[in-house]
């Protein structure tokens, strides 16, 4: 049902989940883990949370379902350790769901047993990629591992494991009880269902919205959204969070799915919408986003290790006013040059807000402390 | 053994399945670049300098842990993996300080290679703008916190090959940094000074403080030995300029140790701060006077001469090489029929027999039982192969008092009173190893030996040539009193002092060849001085009862000479028929020892 369904996962990769259960569950081992990737460390990303707090039993049955079918009978939900709230009401839940004996062991007399447990993150971003995560709980350095070989093979205690997102595994037991079908019936051929998105920045009503799958961005932004926040114009937004793409206001009626978005040269990433009005100044939101990576780099390769850092340099030299097409064009070949040598995504992922923020906003650098537009000797 | 077929630079290649493509582009004698790659560690592929294309594959694939797949088409040197390799040079020239100019290890630095390699010539970053500590604590290392390039070499050295896991990472991104144990100060920590670490930093960032200002390494002379500190024989290599030792590294090929070394082996012999015998003494008119070679021998065999078999005693160190001591057999038990003979230190006990297992079994071992010996304090590398095979899952029980240093190591430690408890846990595992030592008492070895032939037993003999001497008689009991010429072989030994000559006559005529100046030479009628361990030749019996061969790195100093040399020489005076080349004495010795 999970493959027919076409789900795909809502971490930010995309990458279809069935195929992944499916992969898991044709491991060979005794012993495999449900993981769910509840770290949510993508800035302006706050849609996990909305699904902990709000809808925790939600998750358990999604999760239990996940082990079924793989053939796991434990699982851990990975909550980033600055949720509080989201750990507390998650724990609550787990109790409950074990006092109806619908966790734990033998389920409903099923003969099927699955228990939970929660471990807490502690402030790193990269453990959000999921064998850094997985690195995590197994009392070690947060830093991601090589692959291949892939967690569905070799994960927790070098065991098959399945790592999936928070609102991927809660869309599973909607699927399972109204059919991949219905499924299918929202969004679009290559990305059924729904997504939830996180709207914020300059628009009247930021929050969280569930809308289908394809949703064009000029009605997330001024439908759900309001519109830009007290009348001031659009200028852009940061989809996808940190690791994400400046869309100028050329790109408003993109429709927000993976494909659509990828043949734009644009990215969904985990859903958040970051909108920037007229007065916002582009190289400052990069500058934010690069001091996140190189503060957040786990070190362990050169080229992110060193190379986030060169590049918040560049981009503050043109913060400063001191930026000329031959930083731009430096600040673009560091980024390429990450992502053909970076061990994990976190340094791959450099390239989208430095190259559509460069490229769409190419006069912002520029100019940028000279509104008379002359640029620096 | 299965091959692979593929294609590296457009070259067919056999390659062994299970081999990385880096191993197999080695065998064919293809050069990937390399950092944070080492033979003898695991391969972490964090450098990103050895990224090849592979065909198929849209990302740049680290060869050092890529395993081959049949069929797999790999190019090594294209221009997108040289423009590759010039990002993360740039990035790391620029990251911390590597001013090739001020540096001690100019000449001697793979970073500085590499970037010779791909044409570093000017910063094209900011460079150096964070500035880390130096940790000079320590005795021996230096830790140069700015030179580091975060390969991660020593961390991987202090784990997998001497499991003393002192060294780890601290902080995260651009702010790591290697630690000792929790960020204490190098010198201060947990640390064993096998200089392992300083071995396989590529750069400057951890290095051996006497031996880094000594030159490049393409100024130095190189000769392979072997260590003769204890019984284990690590292979080593000795780096000497202008007739001084510069370093003492392990050699990786060697079978015993495969390129360990404890700081017996390493550092030790360059600390010495004792004072040579440089000349011939002799006792004359009530003081020890400078003598020659031809003075000193002929007083010596005069006295020896005259006396009766049963006055003189002969009691040698266990560091004399198996020449010197075949030699000191034939001239005194078989020539001058002398049964008084002795060795300076103890045995492992003789019931359990000629040695049956390999220090590499306990690598293999899912039980190590250690009995009467204290591996950390006598054999530290042998410590070293226990400890890894404990982290990789082995049982460790010991059998010894609470101070052995293993103890802290050890799933279980008991007392020798409960043996028989240990050797029911062994008699259960699948690879049960013995590691036994003189702490053994012989009706304990009695009992051990039932756990033969299932059980590897590893002999830890005291001393150093302990084997060699058992061999040729040397552990029959000496009895002091009974001599009235005395010859004591010490070697570099730090001498008993007095109580060695407890009970001895009061005319009794003291001979003592030795290196070093002791309470021992000053009491002496003749000194008779000695090479040490790096101006001599021969073999040593290892204990496992392996043949090691020692090569000469310097000459002797002074007027010293090596113990065999010596031996042949009063044989001579003594008028004694004896075989007079190496070669001829090595191959007569490993005979007798077979």
């Amino acid at each position: 049902e999970v493959n027919k369904s076409g789900l795909r996962g809502r971490g930010g990769a995309g990458f279809p989940t069935g195929m992944k259960w499916e992969f898991t569950r044709r491991a060979p081992g005794e012993e495999k883990f449900v993981i769910c990737n509840a770290d949510e460390g993508e800035p302006g990303t706050f849609k996990d949370r909305l699904i902990l707090e709000g809808d925790p039993h939600k998750l358990i049955e999604g999760m239990e379902i996940a082990g079924y079918a793989i053939g796991s009978q434990k699982g851990y939900i990975y909550i980033r350790g600055e949720y509080d709230l989201s750990i507390r009401r998650m724990q609550k839940a787990i109790d409950q769901a074990r006092q109806s004996n619908l966790l734990g062991k033998n389920i409903l007399e099923t003969g099927f047993s699955f228990d939970l447990e929660i471990k807490k993150g502690a402030g790193a971003y990269v453990c959000g990629e999921e064998t850094a995560l997985i690195e995590s709980l197994e009392g070690k350095r947060g830093n991601p591992r090589l692959k291949p070989p892939y967690p569905v093979t070799h994960g927790l205690w070098q065991k098959p494991t399945l790592v999936n997102n928070v609102e991927t595994l809660a869309n599973v037991p909607e699927i399972l009880f109204h059919g991949s079908d219905w499924f299918r019936k929202f969004g679009t051929e290559k990305c059924p269902g729904t997504k939830v998105f996180t709207i914020l920045g300059h628009v009247e009503t930021p929050g969280l919205i569930e809308v289908e799958m394809g949703t064009p961005l000029r009605e997330i932004v001024f439908s759900f959204g309001g519109g830009v926040r007290g009348g001031k114009r659009f200028k852009a937004a940061l989809l996808g969070g940190a690791a994400g793409v400046f869309l100028s206001e050329a790109l408003l009626d993109v429709r927000m799915d993976f494909e659509s978005l990828k043949e734009n040269k644009a990215v969904l990433g985990s859903g958040a919408v970051l909108v920037m009005n007229e007065d916002a100044s582009i190289p400052d939101m990069l500058l934010s986003i690069l001091k996140f990576f190189a503060h957040e780099s786990c070190g362990q390769c050169t080229p992110c290790r060193v190379g986030t850092h060169q590049l918040l340099d560049l981009a503050d030299q043109c913060r400063q006013g001191r930026g000329s097409e031959v930083q731009l064009e430096r600040m673009v070949n560091v980024s390429k040059a990450m992502v053909a040598t970076s061990l994990c995504p976190l340094g791959q992922s450099l390239i989208m807000p430095v190259k559509s923020a460069v490229d769409n906003f190419r006069g912002d650098f520029l100019n940028h402390g000279n509104p008379a537009g002359k640029t620096p000797g | 053994m299965e091959k692979v077929n593929i294609t590296i630079n457009g070259r067919k290649i056999s390659a062994t399945a299970g081999s990385t493509i880096l191993r197999a582009a080695q065998q064919a004698g293809i050069d990937i670049p390399t950092l944070c790659n080492h033979p003898a560690l695991t391969p972490i592929g964090v450098c990103r300098i050895c990224l090849v294309e592979v065909k198929g594959m849209p990302a740049l694939q680290p060869s050092c842990t890529s395993l081959v797949i049949e069929g797999m088409e790999v190019q090594t040197e294209t221009p997108p993996l040289v423009e590759a390799r010039k990002f993360i040079l740039d990035m790391l020239f620029s990251e911390r300080n590597h001013f090739c100019m001020y540096c001690e290890m100019s000449g001697n630095c793979e970073l500085q290679n590499l970037g010779y390699r791909y044409g570093l010539d000017h910063w094209v970053y900011p460079t150096y703008t964070r500035r880390f500590p130096i940790d000079a604590t320590h005795r021996h290392l230096l830790l140069e916190h700015n030179r580091c390039v975060l390969c991660r070499r020593c961390i991987r050295s202090c784990s997998d090959l001497t499991a003393n896991h002192t060294l780890d990472l601290r902080e995260r991104g651009i702010e790591s940094m290697v630690q000792a144990d929790t960020n204490v100060p190098f010198g201060d920590s947990s640390c064993i000074s096998c200089g392992g670490c300083s071995q396989v930093c590529p750069t400057g960032a951890i290095f051996d403080k006497r031996s880094a200002y000594m030159g490049p390494d393409k100024k130095l002379e190189q000769v392979q030995s072997t260590c003769s500190q204890c019984s284990l024989g690590c292979g080593m290599k000795v780096f000497t300029r202008a007739d001084s030792v510069v370093r003492v590294e392990g050699d990786w090929d060697a079978a015993v140790n495969g390129g360990r070394l404890c700081k017996k082996g390493r550092f030790d012999p360059l600390d010495e701060e004792r004072r040579r015998v440089t000349r011939p003494l002799l006792r004359r008119r009530g003081g020890l006077e400078p003598a020659t070679w031809e003075e000193a021998l002929q007083a010596v065999a005069e006295r020896m001469g005259v006396a009766r078999a049963q006055d003189i005693g002969v009691l040698a160190s266990s560091r004399l090489t198996n020449e010197a001591l075949y030699q000191l057999k034939e001239l005194f038990r078989q020539g001058m029929k002398v049964t008084n003979v002795g060795l300076l230190n103890g045995a492992a006990p003789k019931a359990l027999g000629k040695p049956q297992g390999a220090l590499a079994d306990i690598q293999k071992s899912d039980l190590i039982l250690v009995v009467g010996a204290d591996p950390v304090k006598d054999q530290p590398v042998a410590s070293f192969l226990v400890k890894g095979s404990v982290d990789r899952g082995a049982r460790l029980i010991v059998v010894d008092g609470k101070e052995n240093g293993l103890s802290a190591f050890a799933h279980q430690r008991l007392e020798m009173a409960d043996l028989d408890k240990a050797q029911d846990m062994a008699q259960r595992a699948t690879n049960p190893v013995v590691l036994y030592g003189p702490g053994v008492p012989e009706k304990a070895a009695q009992s051990l030996k039932k756990l033969s032939p299932k059980a590897a037993f590893v002999a830890l003999e005291p001393g150093v040539n302990t084997r060699a001497a058992a061999a040729f008689g040397f552990d029959n009991g000496f009895k002091v009193p009974a001599a009235k010429v005395l010859y004591l072989l010490l070697g570099e030994q730090h001498s008993g002092g007095e109580d060695l000559l407890k009970g001895a006559p009061k005319d009794a005529f003291l001979v003592v060849q030795a290196s070093y100046e002791s309470p021992l030479t000053l009491r002496a009628d003749a000194v008779l001085p000695a090479a040490i361990w790096s101006e001599q030749a021969g073999t040593l019996t290892n204990t496992e009862g392996r043949l090691l061969k020692i090569n000469r790195v310097l000459e002797p100093r002074g007027e010293a000479k090596p113990d065999l040399e010596i031996i042949s020489l009063l044989g001579k005076k003594l008028g004694k028929k004896l075989a007079a080349s190496l070669d001829d004495i090595s191959a007569r010795a490993a005979q007798e020892l077979k």
